[in-house]
């Protein structure tokens, strides 16, 4: 961009998709003389120019950015801008000469009936008396390209609040929003089928931000006209923002929304086909449209591939979130979804029933073994992360023994299978009064946590061992350290109860995790903080602080020590049990964190949010790695499958989708919940998907099915488009009702008996 | 929850009548009835606050009557008060740049329970005995000997053993200063001291507090799980009991 004048007066419109965006939307009441000759190399870019200073700026500047020849189409509107300033403000002679000069003709400056300038309203006619007047100045007119100020980068990085709020110039006259609005419907709707549903996808984020310019601009009237006009046209699953959008009626209004301030300094996302877009903007360049045009490329990002335009199907299937569909570099980096090597454990020798186990065929008796967990092939699976690519706590000897225990029961384990379903077990918790929010059981399924919203944290033991603390440290000096059975030594029977009530935190717990060594307890809740509670004393260790909202869900990883947490604060946090302050920070999402998961081999985590997206962030580094659009609904429950390549997620829509991890792409789409699935599980060995839903149904699906022939080639991978098919019913398994009991978790023992838990809310 | 309505429609007041229009409107279809009484009451507590506040700003600018601009100024400042919102996007985005930019920390092995330093945990103790400090320091005076005696053996409460709910009472431990102990092996007496004393006190437990010898516990052996342990000079010891006594008098006043 050459000699820009350092007061660009008026910013000339820029629709060039290369985005030279001039600063300055302001023009100053007296252009400053600084204006040396725009040459605005042959693109009518920001050529702002003062107008005038007297011409004296010397040589009878090229300038008319469309000189010569045959003006290319964005030279023409510039010149065609040029044209209307200059008629309106009486400057009938250079308009002529001008004119001449480029050699257009009448009618088309004259059919360009449009808006007066916007802020422009410059009136400085005064330098423009020189013919060919250089500068095409006071652009204003057409569209005057909202202006970035500074910090305007289309960086979701680096957004300038302020900037973003003073984005929204006024853009052409309030009153002719709803033409502009009709007019591309009308377009659209003429548009041939196949290219129709993509181009659909332009109503929502188009109705949007034109809706927040008028507010913004403080034209209320319009603002309401514009809203009650065409927030019916748009798709069923944005009826939600579209409601809380008819309630911001001032600009104050706009202020104190975090989601929406979000919504406009990221780029709504689109994914159209290469012929689409041409269409679309060969449309929009022309003059009548300029200001749609405008609006495209500021507050819109295209994505545009080659192939063949998707049907409304497979686009409604990937939309819905609130910054529409993910880029697809965004979901490039490469995961390592493998699972961690399991560790060699040797095993006492009098274990008989070990028999079975031996995989290395050594003779089994007086002689120690060696049990490999299940992996036989000693090279290092591609697709793992290395050993050491995050620091995890070394096994201790009663993880040892736990581990050991596990394989044990895995033996015993029964294999599911469409002719082979779970038997479910469901824990009811009464007289709850719709206060239970959040549950959790142990992995070895003996203890039962509830969350509830008068605060309080219980604890239940659902096997006849009771749950006991232990003694304090004077009589915890009188037993016998050396003892085998120290360990029930230390546990104080006079304490033995079924229930344990914890108390510490102010405000409803909504999310409650056992660690894997059953020693702690996490909970957090709305005051804030997340607790972790000893269960070996059942007293409160440590409050972690951080959030300082409202902390949605929160989850210890699979090997304990790290926790994520996520909030209102629209963050999730990674900590450790030893550090006061999170580790890692996880910020990206547009709104509140709902759901946040480990990957079985705990270097990823998986966060949903009320903005409708899932993200799978990288623990080592804290990047996104993956972002998965399609929900319609914010996200509450995440399930990572048992193999690590695969990922289900449930939300508000009542659907399951789910996800390949590794190529970035939906896989699967399980509709028939009617309401909010709040539980998702896998079994242990992945055969089945285990939903629960606030509809009071279980559902059990197949998942070995779903999975089995994924078409992953070439194309579907680069775009990222899947044809789902319509096999909802052919992967169900069963549905199992409850009585007035919404199911809010599920929990597969080691055994793969299906426990599932919820309130009794009788209506 | 079904909707039923407390009053009927054509009997219910006109602003409980705009508050189920409201709740209409931003698509809450399902709500228990006492829910608009308290919509409203929060609605009249609210615009209350905001006119109170406009008038005095009206009255501060020598205003006759209160006008749209009090107002205003009255909005903006309570919603900076009341209510706050979480941090803007830019903001958290450059936060998460920082500390992800740390490594991972690597786990030291064989660490027993990993948990943060004492003074962010919620373990210590948040009580102190008083009542047997008076007899003793009344029937001893300024002997302080019974206490240092190698055979007494004093403990606090050891951390995790008690099931006390676990609130942090920082106001009454700052005033007495950190517990001293005089090192023999695994004997360690705690003596109020008086904070001058403790300058070179490392980390402090501000909530560590300076429980003396409790009489059960003599005699038998204690593990203790102590943090900062310091020996200090025991020439303090008679200022500090002589503080003790204010400092009890000072609790009997409260």
């Amino acid at each position: 961009m050459a000699a820009l004048p350092e007061e660009p007066a008026e910013v000339v419109v820029k629709p060039d998709p290369d985005g030279g965006v001039p600063p300055q939307p302001q023009p100053p009441p007296a252009p400053p003389p600084a204006a040396p000759p725009t040459t605005a190399p042959a693109e009518g870019e920001a050529a702002a120019g003062a107008p005038g200073s007297g011409g004296e700026a010397a040589p009878p500047k090229p300038a008319p950015p469309g000189p010569a020849a045959s003006p290319a189409p964005t030279d023409r509107q510039t010149l065609l801008a040029v044209l209307q300033f200059l008629r309106r403000n009486n400057l009938h002679e250079s308009e002529d000469i001008l004119r001449r000069e480029a050699r257009l003709l009448g009618e088309e400056v004259a059919a360009a009936a449009l808006s007066p300038a916007g802020p422009g309203a410059q009136g400085t006619p005064g330098g423009v008396a020189a013919g060919a007047s250089a500068a095409p100045g006071g652009a204003a007119v057409v569209a005057p390209p909202p202006g970035k100020v500074g910090g305007g980068v289309p960086v979701e990085d680096q957004p300038d609040v302020s900037a973003v709020l003073s984005a929204y110039k006024q853009q052409g006259d309030p009153a002719l929003y709803e033409e502009y609005y009709s007019g591309l419907k009308h377009f659209i709707e003429c548009a041939l089928d196949c290219h129709r549903a993509e181009l659909s996808q332009l109503f929502y984020p188009l109705f949007v931000h034109m809706y927040l310019e008028l507010v913004y601009n403080q034209h209320e009237n319009e603002a309401k006209s514009f809203f009650e006009k065409f927030h019916g046209d748009q798709e069923c699953y944005y009826q939600d923002d579209l409601r809380v959008l008819s309630s911001l009626t001032k600009k104050e209004h706009m202020k104190g929304n975090e989601t929406m301030l979000d919504f406009r300094t990221s780029k709504f996302v689109l994914r159209i086909s290469r012929d689409s877009y041409q269409l679309l903007k060969r449309h929009l360049q022309e003059k009548q449209n300029n200001q749609i045009w405008n609006i495209v490329q500021e507050h819109l990002y295209i994505d545009i591939f080659d192939g063949m335009p998707r049907s409304k199907q497979q686009i409604d299937a990937m939309v819905g979130s609130l910054a529409g569909e993910a880029k697809r570099e965004a979901n490039k980096a490469k995961v390592f979804f493998g699972l961690l090597k399991e560790p060699e454990i040797e095993v006492p020798l009098d274990d008989e029933d070990e028999e079975g186990e031996n995989e290395e065929g050594k003779p089994k008796k007086k002689k120690p073994k060696r049990e490999s967990m299940g992996s036989k092939s000693k090279k290092q699976d591609p697709n793992a992360p290395p050993q050491t690519r995050i620091p995890l706590p070394e096994l201790k000897d009663s993880d040892k023994l736990d581990k050991i225990m596990n394989m044990k029961e895995a033996t015993k384990r029964v294999r599911l299978g469409p002719e082979c379903l779970p038997s479910i077990c469901f824990y009811t918790f009464l007289n709850a009064y719709q206060g239970l929010t959040a549950v959790d059981v142990t992995d070895d399924s003996s203890m039962i946590v509830g969350g509830f919203a008068d605060s309080t944290v219980r604890v239940w033991s659902v096997t006849p061992k009771k749950l006991r603390s232990v003694k304090s440290a004077a009589d915890l000096s009188l037993i016998d350290k050396e003892s085998d059975d120290v360990l029930e030594r230390i546990m104080d029977e006079k304490t033995a109860s079924e229930l344990k009530i914890l108390y510490g935190h102010s405000g409803p717990v909504y999310g409650t995790s056992f660690s894997p060594d059953r020693n702690y307890l996490l909970s957090c809740s709305e005051d804030g903080t997340v607790r972790l509670w000893s269960l070996q004393t059942f007293t409160c260790l440590v409050g972690y602080k951080g959030h300082n909202y409202p902390v949605w869900d929160t989850q210890f990883s699979p090997y304990g020590y790290y926790f994520v947490s996520g909030g209102h604060d629209r963050v999730a946090r990674l900590w450790a049990t030893d550090h006061y302050q999170p580790l890692r920070i996880f910020a990206g999402h547009l709104a509140d964190v709902t759901c946040t998961r480990f990957h079985p081999n705990s270097n990823y985590i998986a966060t949903g949010s009320a903005d409708r997206t899932v993200r799978l962030w990288d623990v080592l580094n804290g990047n996104c790695v993956r972002i998965f659009t399609g929900h319609k609904g914010p996200i509450h429950s995440l399930a990572f499958s048992p193999n690590g390549r695969f990922l289900a997620t449930g939300a508000t829509d009542g659907r399951v989708l789910l996800w390949d991890i590794g190529h970035g792409l939906m896989v699967g789409e399980l509709k028939g919940h009617t309401d909010t699935v709040y539980a998702l599980r896998f079994s242990r060995d992945g055969e089945i998907l285990a939903s629960g839903s606030m509809d009071n149904t279980v559902r059990l699906w197949d998942a070995v099915k779903v999975f089995e022939d994924l078409e992953t080639d070439d194309f579907t991978t680069a775009t990222g488009h899947i044809n789902l098919p319509e096999n909802s019913q052919d992967l169900l398994l069963g549905t199992y009702m409850t009585k007035s009991t919404p199911v809010i978790h599920l929990h597969f023992t080691r055994r793969n008996l299906l426990l599932a838990s919820g309130a009794y809310s009788p209506q | 929850m079904e909707q039923s309505k407390m009053a009927s429609p054509k009997s219910a007041p006109k602003d409980a009548q705009v508050m189920a229009q409201i709740l209409k409107d931003m698509g809450i279809t399902e709500y228990e009835p006492r829910v608009i009484n308290q919509m409203l009451e929060f609605a009249y507590r609210y615009v209350t606050t905001i006119l109170e506040d406009a008038k005095i700003y009206s009255s501060h600018a020598k205003k006759s009557s209160v006008d749209a601009d009090d107002v205003r100024l009255a909005i903006q400042c309570r919603t900076d008060q009341s209510f706050t919102s979480p941090p803007p996007r830019d903001f958290l985005l450059d936060i998460a740049r920082q500390k992800n930019q740390t490594p991972l920390p690597l786990i030291k092995p064989y660490s027993g329970p990993r948990l943060p330093p004492d003074r962010y945990c919620l373990t210590a103790p948040n009580y102190r005995l008083k009542s047997l400090q008076k007899k003793v320091s009344s029937s001893a005076g300024r002997i302080t000997v019974p206490r240092l005696s190698v055979g007494a053996v004093s403990s606090r409460p050891s951390t995790p053993t008690l099931g006390t709910p676990s609130a942090q009472t920082v106001a009454v431990s700052t005033k007495v200063g950190t517990p001293v102990s005089l090192t023999g092996q695994r004997f360690t007496v705690q003596i109020p001291s008086s904070q001058t004393t403790v300058k070179s006190a490392t980390p402090t437990t501000p909530t560590v507090q300076n429980v003396l010898i409790n009489p059960s516990l003599i005699g038998s052996k204690n593990i203790l799980i102590t943090t900062n342990m310091i020996s200090q000079n025991a020439a303090s010891e008679a200022n500090p009991l002589k503080r003790k006594h204010e400092d009890d008098d000072d609790y009997d006043n409260l």
